[in-house]
């Protein structure tokens, strides 16, 4: 379903990755990695009103094969999750759903004593659900 | 309908599309009028920059119009221009080339000729739509123009237009034809002439021409532009509109074949089309509002007959029209701009970040919101720039363009154009800035519609980005810019490399970084795809170094550690695809560079495989180039910084070493200056002291020695699983000169290494050690200290380095110890000396200083000696001639000098012997009171008598040096009770060494400390201290175990009998007066009588006063002290002995010999009283004849004999309770006395006569008569003894002298009324005394 889902940190450094197609993770992360601008921007749009900010940033670009959906915590994590562009069945809200499923499993990785905010989910336990997630199957 | 043809409907051929996409492009453009600059002729164009640049310049200009408008007039001046777009210019009128001006320089007739043809032909290729062209020459200088072509020709050549245009220039008569005023002297134009066939009007100036006329010229020739156009504006409005012509695109032609054009959809497209054209020349024209009506109009007819590309166009036009007003401080960006990225580049990239952009995005939106009713202003304010803002409101500030002179024309005259609509309204239908956008959109929509016109498309979508940008909508930009992606048009490599390239600048002209580097990533990679043919690595490096901003890499290592953001992966993965481009490159060096960069900032993402793949690749790639730590020069100019392997090894710990012990320099002392009265006080008055001291906090505790080899102790990890070897590693330093010296060596994998590093400070000063530098891998790094992270390392060590110091080696004449010294500082211990003496031998070693620095004389030397035993022993027994000594100095470099040091084994004689070596008098009383003499004895410094059996009052005090609680009672050979009272001070025994077992032999270790300095460093107050350390074995040798006083023959003399042991192994001989010498078997003792004057009445007295003045003092400061009472009288005889008495030994058979001093020995009251000289003085008659010593005296049994006695006081003080006693005896001269005479003598009157108080040299006289009933001989003993004061306890006073002095000073401390008086007086006066008239008086009693 997913191509890959991309948990980005405060200073924009990556905490999670993960890719379906292992031979292209690099190029995805680039991609990813350029879809940061658009992120920042619509977050600096969204600073002004803290109360309805929307978590949601929705339709960051898109490219002949993939659509860039991101989506920012209150705490400035950002989950970025790119979709097959071919995919047309996919609608919107399903993608708000993975969002949502994403950030609950995020505040579950956190939420271990162990972890250290700004440090690399390394969690199985995490990287299992996303990977779940990936495929379409919750 | 047919105008909505499918993309691929319409397969035209290529040929009708725009090759080539103008990226420049923004919607200003619409308003301009194109004119081609070229130089031409030998590529000298940049000898022409100058004019090149000036014609730039004028790019605009102002006519006033027959109704009497000012309009204004742009134009734009390109370099090239494809034959192609004019085919365009019916679509856009702004796409077709309608001026021309040639730049050429020539040097003889030829090139002039060659730069004419040139010029023609290219009006020859613009032909189509040229209005007007200009050529301007630039000469050879006149000085240097030897040939002068007279072939004198006008030098004006007449424009000559194929078309119409000249005759329309003809009616308006603006053709400035006046050319043959140039005609001055010496005119360039009149050497050269241009051929025949170049007919257009050239401008002919010395190369060294300041031009001072030619921007006037073009202004004319912009004019002349400017009214074709116009006429051209006016035939168009003045066409009927049913006659008009379909205009067409150029790829429209054959969708038209064969159509109705009468029909009245067809009808309404042409008008709809014409008018949009006109609006486009009306754009030009400089009639803004006429354009923005016209282009409405035309949207509306065009849409209603869905001719969707015209529609797009006219959207496109009104955009660009509302621009034209919205925006005019878009003309300057586009020159600004250029230098804005240029600026930026130069600075950091990681400091540099998008938010300095949206700060000022936020002001403007709050300008935007503040001022929403006045746009023109906002905009105009609002610009992106901070440079151009500034320009335009100084521009805005100064009101009117003619503050400002001509040449900046160009800026003053774009803020004009808003200030007139301000002043005016603006037009009502005029775009609103946010409606911009949306009119891009659709007319991309439009255009998108038509595959053909996807150059159309893209530029629109360019344009729509510079608005957009302009407008501060980032959003938007994104927005446009993705969609360029989409634009399916066919385009090469180059092109789109080069779109690739338009895309990042103008995604970092908002701050969009990341985007920005991935697409100037990906064209960096499109350079060399792997299909391509010519591979182009050079630019495929300059873009993916252009790159490192968005990925947040800096070229400097620091700066990215210290950041430490990003993404690891992506960073990683850029560098290698950097490191791969250096290297096809050729440039091994940046690879190498690359490489390192990329181990140093990466380490830390990257796994312990990777990293050692990483090390391998960098060794491989420093085979070919040898990395070294200096920034290296791109040919573009960027430099990349030198990157340093800080953590190849990783440093663990770093440790300044100092000198070793014996070399470390010391301050010589120099009597400090008083600082006043306290010896410490925390203000400090001269902080700057303390605050120096706190500012270096790095700043090392020890000192360094100019040219003296430094340690610095580095440890090391290496955390590669293989060996690595560092090579040459060095101290680096700052400040001083400092030679280091290079250290090789193979770290093992992930094991700490500990490494010396080793360098001499050239220079003395301050030295700044920075850190080390390393050669692994095959790159040089400069690994300092201050960019070691996570470590607790300073950033920098600073040392002082002082001037050299000589150096020294010393040699004794004595063998070296085995043993090492175990003293204070044995770590200045060069060499050793060990020596082996009896008691009081003395001997003498002789100590070499070699002075080995070769080039430092030594000028000072200090010595000074330092043992375990107590200064005043010390002195005794080491003496060095410290006059001799200096008298040697200066020591020149590399001799030496001499100097002897004396010993002498200096040993406490008088001490008593322990049981177990066998006593003269082995009356012991009881083991247990022998052991605790024995034990006793050495520490209470006192020796009572020997064998005498000792009551230990308490064994805590056995430490404790005041010895009155030693109750001792002597039962000393003579039968005698004497009281030896053992309060003896320690200071009284002359320093013995405590702790001292006299009898087994003794180690004494001593250091000869050698302070030493010369040169400079002498000066500046420094020293050299080593040592020598001694070891001295003392053995024993004579003992004097105990001893006794007796009255000698003579009153003025005493015999002190002296029990001397020979401890030795062997025979010695003893000298114990002048001529008296005894020889005692080894272990042995003998007894000898030493005949000794008696100790004088003044040096009594002046110690009685002594101690007086002691006591009232003592008194006075309430010391609670007041048991160390010290008995002066004593000591006076102790010392009255030990310096009169000087025993010589000398072990026969050898010639060891030495002197047994008796000091410290110590004396009871009744021997004291021996050994003084009496203070009273007796005069004794006997029958009328005064007694003579050892005279004889006879007398008849039966016969009274008259005894006189008359006693003077010698002291100085009176005596009191005087008792005088007269006794008869008989001497048996068997030790046995009989005092029981009752039978044989008889005294008349008392014969213990009290004596109250006999003042000082008074006299006191007794008489009596003896009668003898027996004949015999007899003896008299006549004695005075005094008694203390206490008559109650003047028992417990004899036998206990200590409970007296308890009572005494229990009296002292009670306020008592006595306490003056008894304090006053000298202990010596409160003891009982008794002095005997000696020698007794013998008396032969005869029979009658």
């Amino acid at each position: 379903m997913a191509f890959c889902i991309a948990v980005i940190g405060k200073d924009n450094a990556p905490l999670y990755l993960t890719t379906s197609d292992l031979e292209r993770e690099l190029d995805l992360q680039y991609h990813v990695h350029a879809a940061l601008d658009v992120v920042e921007e619509k977050c600096l749009i969204g600073k002004g009103a803290p109360e309805s900010k929307e978590l949601y940033l929705g339709l960051l670009f898109s490219t002949e094969n993939h659509k860039i959906y991101g989506f920012v915590t209150n705490s400035r994590i950002k989950f970025i999750v790119v979709i097959d562009s071919c995919n047309v069945a996919l609608r919107e809200n399903e993608v708000r759903v993975i969002f949502r499923n994403l950030h609950m499993l995020y505040t579950d990785a956190v939420c271990n004593p162990f972890y250290i905010p700004g440090e690399q989910l390394t969690s199985k336990k995490f990287d299992r659900a996303v990977q779940k997630l990936m495929s379409g199957n919750i | 309908m047919r105008a909505v043809s499918g993309p691929g409907a319409s397969n035209v051929g290529v040929d009708s599309v725009i090759s080539r996409l103008d990226y420049e492009q923004n919607a200003l453009h619409h308003s301009c009028l194109l004119v081609l600059l070229r130089g031409v002729g030998p590529s000298r164009a940049r000898i022409l920059q100058r004019a090149f640049e000036k014609v730039r310049r004028v790019n605009n200009i102002k006519v006033t119009d027959s109704s009497g408008n000012v309009r204004n007039v742009y134009f734009r001046f390109i370099h090239d221009h494809p034959v192609e777009h004019n085919d365009w210019g019916d679509f856009q009128t702004h796409r077709r080339l309608l001026g021309l001006v040639t730049i050429g320089k020539f040097d003889n007739q030829t090139e002039l000729n060659e730069l004419c043809r040139h010029h023609e032909s290219l009006k020859v290729r613009y032909g189509s739509t040229l209005y007007e062209s200009r050529a301007i020459f630039f000469g050879p200088d006149a000085d240097s123009n030897s040939i002068i072509n007279h072939q004198m020709k006008d030098g004006l050549s007449v424009v000559d237009n194929k078309h119409a245009v000249l005759q329309t220039i003809g009616e308006h008569g603006v053709r400035p034809d006046t050319g043959t005023k140039e005609c001055q002297p010496g005119r360039i134009q009149d050497e050269y002439t241009t051929p025949s066939n170049f007919k257009s009007q050239a401008f002919f100036y010395r190369e060294q021409d300041s031009c001072v006329d030619l921007e006037a010229r073009i202004g004319d020739f912009l004019n002349a532009l400017f009214w074709v156009l116009e006429s051209r504006r006016l035939e168009r409005s003045r066409e009927k509109a049913e006659k008009v012509s379909l205009l067409l695109a150029p790829f429209e032609k054959r969708d038209f074949v064969g159509l109705d054009m009468e029909s009245r959809n067809n009808r309404k497209r042409c008008v709809g089309r014409v008018m949009k054209n006109l609006a486009d020349l009306s754009l030009q024209a400089g009639l803004l509002d006429e354009a923005l009506s016209l282009y409405h109009n035309a949207n509306e007819t065009l849409r209603s007959v869905g001719d969707s590309l015209w529609v797009g166009a006219s959207e496109e036009g009104l955009c660009a029209a509302s621009a034209v007003i919205l925006y005019p401080q878009m003309r300057e960006i586009e020159t600004l701009h250029r230098n804005a990225s240029l600026q930026e580049t130069g600075t950091s990239p990681l400091r540099k970040t998008p938010e300095k952009w949206r700060a000022s995005d936020a002001t403007k939106k709050i300008n935007v919101t503040a001022a929403t009713t006045t746009d023109a202003l906002t905009s105009h304010s609002s610009s992106c720039s901070s440079v151009s803002s500034i320009l335009t409101n100084n521009s805005s500030a100064s009101g009117t363009p003619t503050t400002s002179t001509s040449s900046s024309s160009t800026s003053t005259i774009s803020a004009v154009a808003p200030m007139g609509h301000r002043n005016g309204e603006l037009p009502g239908n005029i775009l609103k800035p946010e409606e911009i956008p949306n009119y891009y959109r659709k007319a991309i929509i439009n255009y998108s519609k038509y595959r053909h016109a996807a150059t159309i498309e893209t530029e629109a979508a360019l344009k729509a980005t510079r608005i957009c940008i302009e407008q501060n909508s980032p959003l938007d930009v994104a927005m446009f810019l993705q969609n360029i992606l989409y634009i399916n048009l066919s385009m090469s490599e180059p092109e789109r490399v080069k779109q690739f390239e338009i895309i990042t600048e103008l995604y970092q002209q908002i701050g969009y970084q990341r985007k920005a580097a991935f697409f100037q990533r990906l064209a960096a990679l499109k350079h060399v795809h792997q299909g391509s043919q010519a591979p182009d690595w050079t630019q495929s490096y300059r873009l993916l170094l252009g790159s490192f901003t968005g990925y947040l890499l800096s070229l400097d290592s620091l700066e990215v550690l210290e950041n430490a953001a990003g993404w690891p992966a992506l960073q990683i993965d850029l560098l290698q695809s950097l490191i791969t481009a250096a290297r096809r490159l050729g440039h091994s060096a940046l690879a190498t560079r690359h490489m390192t960069f990329l181990l140093q900032t990466q380490w830390g993402n990257m796994t312990a495989t990777e990293q050692s793949e990483m090390a391998v690749q960098l060794q491989n790639l420093s085979a070919q180039c040898e990395g070294s730590p200096v920034p290296l020069v791109l040919e573009n100019g960027t430099v990349i910084p030198p990157a340093n392997l800080t953590d190849l090894p990783y440093c663990m710990k770093v440790v300044v070493k100092d000198l070793p012990p014996h070399l470390r320099p010391q301050r010589i002392k120099i009597a400090k200056a008083d600082s006043g009265p306290f010896l410490f006080t925390p203000i400090h008055f001269n902080s700057v002291d303390s605050r120096d001291k706190k500012k270096n906090k790095n700043k090392i505790a020890f000192l360094w020695v100019q040219s003296d080899l430094c340690e610095v102790c580095v440890t090391l990890r290496n955390p590669l699983p293989f060996e690595l070897p560092v090579t040459d590693m060095r101290l680096l330093t700052n400040g001083v000169v400092f030679e280091s010296l290079p250290q090789t060596i193979i770290l093992q994998p992930h094991a700490p290494t500990h490494i010396s590093l080793h360098g001499t400070p050239i220079e003395t000063g301050q030295l700044d050690l920075q850190g080390y530098s390393t050669h692994t891998l095959g790159v040089k790094s400069n690994c300092r200290l201050k960019h070691m992270r996570g470590r607790n390392l300073p950033p920098n060590y600073l040392v002082e380095v002082i001037p050299a110091l000589p150096r020294i080696a010393i040699k004794t004449s004595l063998p070296q110890t085995a043993t090492f010294s175990n003293m204070s500082r044995a770590d200045i211990v060069v060499t050793s000396a060990s020596l082996t003496l009896y008691n009081g031998e003395s001997s003498s070693c002789t100590i070499t200083v070699r002075n080995e620095s070769d080039t430092l004389p030594l000028e000072h030397l200090e010595v000074s000696i330092n043992s375990n035993v107590e200064q005043e022993l010390q002195k005794k027994m080491f003496r060095i001639d410290d006059k001799a000594l200096q008298a040697q100095l200066p020591v020149a470099p590399l001799s030496t000098i001499e100097f002897i040091l004396h010993i002498y084994a200096d040993a406490d004689f008088v001490c008593p012997l322990p049981p177990a070596a066998g006593s003269v008098h082995s009356n012991s009383g009881g083991a247990s009171n022998e052991h605790g003499a024995s034990s006793l004895s050495p520490y209470s410094n006192m020796s009572g008598h020997a064998s005498l059996p000792m009551r230990v009052g308490s064994p805590d005090h056995r430490r404790q040096q005041e010895s009155q609680n030693l109750n001792v009672r002597s039962t000393l050979s003579g039968a005698q009770q004497s009281l030896a009272s053992l309060n003896v001070q320690p200071g009284a025994v002359g320093g013995l060494p405590n702790l001292r077992p006299a009898q087994s032999s003794q180690h004494i270790e001593a250091q000869l400390r050698l302070k030493y300095s010369g040169g400079e460093a002498l000066v500046a107050g420094y020293c050299r201290q080593c040592a020598v350390s001694f070891n001295l074995e003392l053995l024993p040798s004579a003992q004097i175990t105990s001893w006794d006083v007796l009255p000698a023959e003579i009153a003025s003399q005493f015999y002190l009998v002296l029990d001397i042991s020979n401890l030795t192994a062997q025979e010695m001989s003893l000298n114990y007066t002048d001529n008296k010498n005894i020889l005692i078997e080894a272990k042995e003792s003998c007894r000898v009588p030493i005949p000794v004057d008696r100790c004088s009445l003044e040096q009594v007295c002046i110690a009685r006063a002594a101690e007086v003045a002691e006591n009232l003092e003592r008194e006075l400061c309430f010391r609670t002290q007041l048991l160390s009472f010290s008995d002066a009288l004593s000591k006076l005889c102790s010392t009255h002995i030990a310096e009169r008495v000087k025993i010589n030994w000398l072990l026969t058979g050898t010639d060891i010999k030495g002197v047994a001093s008796l000091r410290g020995i110590v004396l009871s009251h009744e021997m004291v009283d021996l050994t003084t000289v009496s203070p009273i003085q007796w005069y004794i008659s006997f029958q009328d004849a005064p007694v003579q010593p050892h005279s004889e005296m006879t007398c008849t049994v039966g016969q009274r004999a008259q005894l006189s006695i008359s006693l003077t006081n010698q002291s100085l003080q009176p005596l009191k309770n005087l008792v005088l006693t007269i006794k008869f005896y008989q001497d048996y001269l068997n030790g046995m006395e009989n005092y029981n005479l009752e039978t044989r003598v008889a005294i008349s009157g008392p014969n213990r006569i009290t004596i109250p108080v006999l003042e000082k040299s008074a006299q006191s006289q007794h008489n009596c008569s003896v009668i003898f009933f027996t004949p015999g001989r007899f003896k008299a003993s006549i004695e005075c003894a005094t008694r203390p004061q206490q008559q109650g306890s003047g028992i417990l006073t004899r036998s206990c002298p200590e409970a007296t002095k308890l009572s005494q000073l229990e009296t002292l401390s009670s306020p008592s009324a006595n306490l003056n008086t008894l304090s006053a007086s000298s202990l010596d006066e409160q003891q009982p005394h008794v002095w005997k008239f000696i020698p007794p008086i013998e008396v032969t009693v005869m029979e009658p």
